[in-house]
C-alpha cells in the first residue's frame, strides 16, 4: 500500500462520514500528512470524481458564496471497503514483525 | 507528489493567475475552468493564511502539473508543435525567400500556401473539437483581426498597383537603373508584414488555448495573410517580371492569391462560430 492509497483511504473515510466541501477535506488530511501539500490531494479529490468514486453539487456555504460538497458514490463505497480491507492486511502483515 | 518547495510568497489573486495560466494551458478548456474554479473556492477561504498560501497548497504550476492527463497533454504539445514550426517557416520565408529543398515538382511558392493548408485544417479540427468559448467576444480579438485584414488587404493592394505594367513601364523608362520606392515599400510590407502576421498568428494560438477558442481567428487569418505574402515575394524573386509580359505574372499571381485569401477568411468564420 503506497502513501496514495493511504491518502485515498482517509479521502474516502472523511467522505464516508458526510458530504464535505474542499477546504474540510484538505485540511484534516494535511494536517495528518504535513510533508503532503493541498494540491496533491486535491489532485486525488478530482482523481475520484473522475473515476466515479465521488460525485459534487453546489450548496450555500456559511453566509459566503456557494460551496461545492463533495459526496461518496456507491463504487466510492466499494473502493473504501477495497482500501480497508489492504489497510488491514499490511497491519496485520507489519504486526507480525512485532511493529507496534 | 510530497515534495516541499521553498518558494516567495505569493497573494491569493497571484496565485489563482498563476494557476490558472499554467491549468489553461495544460488541461482541456472544461476540465482547466473546473480546476480553477475549485482552486478559488480553496484560495479565498476565511480560514486561509495568505502568506502560508505557497507553503501549503504547493506551488501554482507545480498544482497545474498534478492535475495533468500526460497522454492529451501531450497530444496538445504535438498540435502546438506542428502549428508552431509552420509560422516557424513562414518566418524563416518571410525573411530570406530562399528555399534550400524541393518536393517533388512543387513550385517553391507554393510552400506557405500548403504550411496554411496544414494550418488550417489542423487548428480548426483540434479546436472545434477541444476549444471551448468564453463568454463574449474579445473587442480586442477584433481589433486585432482588423489591423491583420487591413495588413492583408492593404499589401495585397500595394501589390496590385506596383506589378501593374503601366507603373512598371513608367518606371523603366524613366529611371531605368534604380529600384523605385514603392518596389521596395512593396518588399519591405511583405517581408517585415509576413513575419508579424506569423508572429500575430502564434499569439492567436496561444489565446485559443488559454482563454477562449474564437482567438484562432487571429491564428487563421494571420497564417492566411503570411501565406499570401511567402506566395507573392517567392514569386517575385524567382520570375523575372522584366522579361515577358508584367501582365501576365500580376494574372498569375492574383488568379491564384486570390482564392487562397478566400479560404482563409473561410477558415477565419469557422473559427469565430
Amino acid at each position: 500500500m503506497l502513501k496514495k492509497d493511504l491518502l485515498e483511504l482517509c479521502l474516502l473515510q472523511l467522505l464516508a462520514g458526510g458530504d464535505k466541501y474542499g477546504y474540510e477535506v484538505l485540511t484534516p488530511l494535511r494536517a495528518a500528512f504535513p510533508d503532503t501539500q493541498e494540491s496533491a490531494i486535491y489532485a486525488l479529490l478530482r482523481g475520484l470524481g473522475k473515476s466515479g468514486c465521488t460525485e459534487w453539487y453546489m450548496s450555500p456555504g456559511g453566509g459566503g458564496p456557494d460551496r461545492k460538497y463533495y459526496r461518496l458514490t456507491a463504487s466510492g463505497l466499494a473502493r473504501l471497503e477495497e482500501l480497508r480491507g489492504q489497510w488491514r492486511t499490511m497491519r496485520d502483515a507489519i504486526a507480525s514483525f512485532g511493529v507496534v | 507528489m510530497d515534495r516541499v518547495k521553498k518558494a516567495k510568497p505569493l497573494t491569493c489573486e497571484q496565485y489563482l493567475k498563476k494557476f490558472s495560466r499554467a491549468v489553461r494551458w495544460r488541461l482541456p478548456s472544461q476540465e482547466s475552468e473546473e480546476a480553477i474554479a475549485d482552486y478559488r473556492e480553496l484560495i479565498f477561504q476565511e480560514e486561509r493564511d495568505e502568506t502560508k498560501l505557497v507553503e501549503e497548497l504547493g506551488d501554482p504550476v507545480q498544482a497545474a502539473h498534478l492535475l495533468t492527463d500526460v497522454k492529451t497533454y501531450r497530444r496538445w504539445l504535438a498540435v502546438f508543435a506542428v502549428l508552431a514550426f509552420g509560422l516557424f517557416l513562414l518566418v524563416k520565408w518571410a525573411w530570406t525567400a530562399m528555399i534550400p529543398f524541393r518536393f517533388y515538382e512543387i513550385r517553391a511558392w507554393w510552400y506557405p500556401v500548403w504550411v496554411m493548408a496544414v494550418g488550417l485544417l489542423l487548428s480548426l479540427y483540434w479546436f472545434r473539437r477541444h476549444g471551448q468559448k468564453n463568454g463574449p467576444m474579445s473587442r480586442r480579438l477584433a481589433l486585432a483581426l482588423g489591423a491583420v485584414f487591413l495588413l492583408g488587404a492593404g499589401s495585397m493592394a500595394w501589390s496590385w498597383y506596383v506589378t501593374s505594367p503601366g507603373f512598371l513601364e513608367f518606371y523603366r523608362q524613366t529611371y531605368p537603373d534604380s529600384i523605385p520606392w514603392q518596389v521596395i515599400l512593396q518588399r519591405e510590407l511583405l517581408v517585415e508584414g509576413g513575419m508579424a502576421c506569423a508572429v500575430t498568428a502564434l499569439a492567436g494560438l496561444v489565446l485559443a488555448k488559454c482563454y477562449d477558442r474564437r482567438w484562432l481567428a487571429l491564428y487563421t487569418l494571420g497564417v492566411t495573410v503570411a501565406a499570401m505574402f511567402g506566395f507573392v515575394e517567392f514569386c517575385m524573386v524567382r520570375m523575372d517580371i522584366s522579361a515577358g509580359e508584367p501582365e501576365l505574372f500580376r494574372a498569375y499571381v492574383f488568379a491564384r492569391i486570390l482564392p487562397v485569401g478566400a479560404v482563409g477568411l473561410i477558415g477565419t468564420g469557422v473559427a469565430l462560430c
